[in-house]
């Protein structure tokens, strides 16, 4: 608790913060402006209410989130990287590995309230404009944290690059291949694409129900936890040289 | 007088160069151990590895009887210091800078102003840290370092960037350091006319090699007994280092 306290101190004026509240409020606004504009279009779509509603809109939802994921990741551990904040805090009694870990709880649950946001715009809209009775609350939450973990590979992997490279410009490059990367393959049926932690956020876009597919979950879940024990072995074996 | 900081066969490689070579230096409770040597003679690295910045390649060592790499958290948190560059958060203010250290090493709110008033900076506390002078910045790293009064204390050359007048406002703070906390202090400098007028005993290096370790008043008796004037130690140093840079060239040669 005491280092997590610390992590969201430091991130007082970094942005951080701004760009993932940011990020839940344009895809929120996002979500209710176009389905206000777009509502008869989309509901004349061969699809069910509830997946016209949660599938026509997540692609931009996605953009927005991997957007403020890139963001947010570079600018956590740039704080530490620009004026050699990092190395007062390797001369001091806390363990670098808490760092990491707080850093990307905060940021876990910045993306989880941004989702929040957007997801209750969407129950919002839904409840608005879906014919009656479509509108399933349960279908909702359960699309939500479906995206919401397959947008977590993507976070996990940008902050653990961000922790390794003090230059902002490369991480951020990372982060805009990877984004190029995940467009051009999120079509694709080949399922070792999913590998790519770009792609699987973008994965549930290109489908036109609602349903979770299980066998991307898992890619996500493995990836997840790859991920984190990656990031914990560099950053408890890391030195500041 | 307990020995607070003491290194044994300390080395560290990079690849085919080393920076430290075999270092074993002794820091005695309470003094102040002015560690001098020309610009790359592995001061900092020296220190680095103190604070386990850098991993040594062979050696050990041993601060206040604690043992590294094993209590490396127990060690830090009586270290203050200050390497090379202030590091800080320039998104936060100086005062936020040492809340945030103070939060770390679990430490009552007034130990921030007090910090901040040891080194002149009350009245620019709620300053951008990024938006600081250099010589600011480097005040901010040495309030950082002597927040909480910690028992030791290592310094890497903390006048760089300082006017004459900070330099010797600083030098004066560093020497009053023992007396008004108890505490032990290693300060590293290229220049002996620095160190000769706060140091109690003297580590010299040259190409990671110490060439003297000893106090300052043996040094004297040396530099007499060499001809050297005794109240100008900067030119026994100087001299040493040219003979030992001198005795290199001539085994490089051979």
């Amino acid at each position: 608790m005491k280092a997590l306290s610390i992590e969201m101190k430091k991130c007082k004026r970094s942005g951080v913060f701004p760009i993932m509240f940011a990020v839940g409020i344009f895809g929120a606004l996002y979500v209710i402006a176009n389905f206000a504009v777009r509502k008869d279009t989309l509901l004349a779509l061969p699809l069910a209410p509830m997946d016209v509603l949660l599938t026509q809109l997540y692609g931009v939802i996605a953009l927005i989130s991997l957007f403020g994921i890139i963001t947010a990741t570079c600018l956590m551990y740039q704080i530490e990287h620009s004026d050699n904040a990092m190395k007062r805090m390797y001369m001091l009694p806390i363990r670098i590995t808490d760092i990491f870990s707080s850093k990307l709880l905060i940021l876990v649950m910045l993306l989880l309230i941004s989702f929040t946001i957007q997801y209750s715009a969407l129950g919002f809209v839904g409840n608005l404009y879906l014919p009656e009775n479509s509108f399933e609350l349960w279908t909702l939450i359960r699309y939500g944290l479906y995206t919401f973990v397959m947008s977590l590979p993507v976070l996990l992997f940008m902050i653990f690059i961000s922790s390794r490279i003090s230059n902002i410009w490369i991480t951020l490059g990372v982060g805009i291949i990877g984004f190029f990367s995940g467009m051009a393959t999120a079509t694709s049926d080949i399922v070792v694409f999913l590998i790519n932690p770009f792609t699987l956020i973008m994965y549930p876009a290109m489908s036109n129900n609602a349903t979770v597919k299980f066998s991307a979950l898992i890619i996500a879940v493995v990836e997840i936890v790859v991920f984190l024990v990656v990031g914990y072995i560099f950053t408890k074996k890391a030195r500041y040289e | 007088m307990n020995t607070m900081i003491q290194t044994k066969n300390l080395t560290k490689r990079y690849k085919d160069f080393i920076a430290v070579d075999d270092l074993s230096l002794h820091v005695q409770e309470g003094s102040i151990y002015g560690f001098l040597g020309p610009n790359g003679a592995g001061k900092s690295t020296t220190m680095k590895m103190l604070l386990g910045l850098t991993k040594p390649s062979t050696g050990s060592f041993v601060i206040n009887g604690k043992m590294f790499p094993e209590e490396r958290v127990a060690i830090l948190k009586e270290i203050g210091s200050l390497i090379e560059a202030p590091a800080f958060y320039g998104n936060l203010t100086g005062r936020e800078n040492l809340d945030i250290i103070r939060h770390i090493l679990e430490l009552p709110q007034s130990a921030v102003d007090e910090a901040l008033e040891i080194v002149g900076l009350s009245e620019f506390g709620n300053r951008l840290a990024k938006k600081y002078s250099l010589g600011m910045k480097q005040r901010l790293g040495l309030a950082s370092a002597l927040i909480g009064k910690p028992p030791i204390l290592i310094l890497d050359e903390p006048t760089n960037g300082l006017d004459p007048a900070g330099m010797h406002e600083m030098r004066n703070l560093v020497k009053s350091l023992p007396q008004m906390y108890n505490c032990t202090v290693l300060i590293s400098s290229h220049l002996l006319s620095e160190i000769e007028l706060i140091a109690d005993d003297i580590g010299i290096l040259n190409h990671g090699v110490m060439l003297y370790e000893g106090s300052l008043h043996d040094l004297r008796q040396t530099a007499i007994q060499k001809g050297y004037e005794a109240n100008n130690l900067e030119d026994m140093f100087l001299s040493m280092i040219e003979q030992d840079n001198a005795a290199r060239k001539k085994r490089a040669v051979i």
